[in-house]
């Protein structure tokens, strides 16, 4: 277990969030522009937040959107291939729009914080106000953005810093940090942390050419309205769906692109895994046969890796335990939780 | 597949179903049931259902399914999506039989 993966699940984490492009999009025409751009449907209040997808033509994952409403202006928080969201949000520009995106990139950093403490040591270093942030809302202090979103099932906050102020507030956040045992966390650590609560990964198996159908995202797209990729999704539709994700646990290792196989014939292929430390296991996202993707089914790898397919999340994440109104960092040794996973008390 | 596991995927595809028609009757979750996705999380992002809601549900739940939702963790672990909803009324079910 890392040391950046061992304090996501039990602290406070730390990481660089250069895999997101933030991106402002502002003028005449800006919502019918994110409207084309982003399956979802865009009920878009100031200071919250919308987690969306955008599509390619044909209807596979382009971009991981976070979507925010700043009073005249639209705030994007993206993972995925930034040139290719560029050209994608110009191609779903209305005609005669003069709307504006703008590539946040060259004026602020994205620093990502994630933790079942992370709310509070942030707290310590932007502000008490910050605590109380709900999920998937967003407000600025003292020059941040600090977005409350996260994909590892802890609390988890995305702070859109300028350049200039990065360095500083880096610093600040590794020094009050060490009261609370953080560690910096990887990118691999995040992918770990995502993949273990189901968080849809737009660079592993949203480069498997399937579509939300496959991928169970279909709460991020609407049926009510055209977009890129909406065509695509209905014909995928009226063909039928005949694969679906689906979370597998094994005691031995697995890794991405084995084929997996249930009473001896071909039902399906192993998209992502990793190991799940707390679990002692290893942890796959696997794309199966329709009428084998629930939870129960016993699969094989090709390396011969026995699976079972499970309901993720795999565990009981301590962040949905944590309340700040009731917890601290300080009193952790006599607050109870209940373990990260049935039978094993995992040592975070 | 075996017959057993036929069985098994085959009830909890009758609790699957169920719970949608829970999610779209009494929630005004405003989806076709297909396209309520069984590891969908409920709460927050996912369906976006919030704490009223959450009441709904469990009251529902326990009417349709004649099972006790305890208001304690495995309650909060059992409502994280529709699979881990379906695999705690599952349990309860057998646990009763």
């Amino acid at each position: 277990m890392s040391a950046g993966y061992r304090a996501l699940r039990g602290s406070a984490a730390l990481a660089d969030g250069a895999h997101l492009h933030a991106l402002r999009v502002a003028g005449p025409g800006a919502f019918e522009l994110l409207d084309r751009a982003c399956g979802r449907d865009l009920y878009l209040q100031s200071g919250r937040l919308l987690h969306g997808l955008a599509l390619r033509e044909d209807g596979t994952p382009l971009a991981d959107l976070y979507l925010g409403a700043d009073d005249d202006a639209f705030l994007l928080l993206a993972e995925g291939d930034r040139r290719q969201l560029l050209d994608h949000l110009e191609l779903a520009r209305p005609a005669g729009s003069t709307a504006t995106v703008q590539d946040l990139g060259e004026e602020a950093g994205v620093l990502t914080l994630a933790g079942p403490y992370a709310w509070e040591l942030l707290g310590e270093v932007l502000g008490p106000e910050v605590i109380g942030l709900p999920y998937l809302t967003f407000m600025q202090l003292g020059g941040v953005t600090c977005l409350r979103t996260g994909k590892t099932g802890e609390f988890g906050f995305d702070l859109l810093v300028p350049r200039a102020g990065l360095p500083g507030l880096r610093a600040r956040l590794l020094e009050a940090g060490r009261a609370f045992d953080l560690a910096e966390a990887t990118l691999d650590d995040l992918d770990q942390a995502a993949l273990e609560n189901w968080f849809f990964n737009v660079r592993r198996e949203g480069a498997a050419g399937l579509t939300p159908l496959e991928l169970q995202l279909q709460w991020r797209v609407s049926r009510r309205k055209v977009f890129t990729g909406s065509a695509a999704l209905e014909a995928r539709r009226r063909a039928g769906l005949r694969q679906r994700v689906t979370t597998a646990l094994s005691p031995a290792p697995v890794k991405a692109g084995e084929a997996l196989r249930h009473d001896g014939a071909a039902v399906g292929v192993v998209l992502n895994a990793g190991h799940c430390a707390p679990r002692g296991a290893w942890v796959a996202l696997c794309l199966l046969d329709l009428a084998l993707a629930s939870p129960g089914v016993g699969l094989v790898a090709e390396g011969g890796a026995p699976l079972l397919t499970t309901s993720p999340p795999v565990l009981a994440n301590r962040s949905l335990f944590v309340s700040p109104q009731r917890h601290a960092w300080a009193t952790r040794a006599r607050d109870t939780f209940p373990p990260l996973c049935e039978g094993a008390d995992a040592p975070l | 597949m075996t017959r057993p596991l036929q069985d098994r995927l085959a009830e909890r595809g009758r609790a699957l179903d169920e719970l949608r028609r829970i999610l779209i009757e009494r929630l005004r979750v405003e989806r076709e049931p297909d396209e309520i996705d069984p590891d969908v999380p409920l709460f927050g992002t996912g369906l976006g259902l919030d704490s009223v809601d959450a009441v709904e549900l469990v009251i529902s739940v326990e009417e349709a399914f004649q099972v006790r939702i305890p208001d304690d963790d495995r309650a909060r672990r059992a409502m994280r999506t529709v699979n881990t909803l379906v695999d705690f009324v599952l349990a309860q079910r057998a646990e009763a039989a």
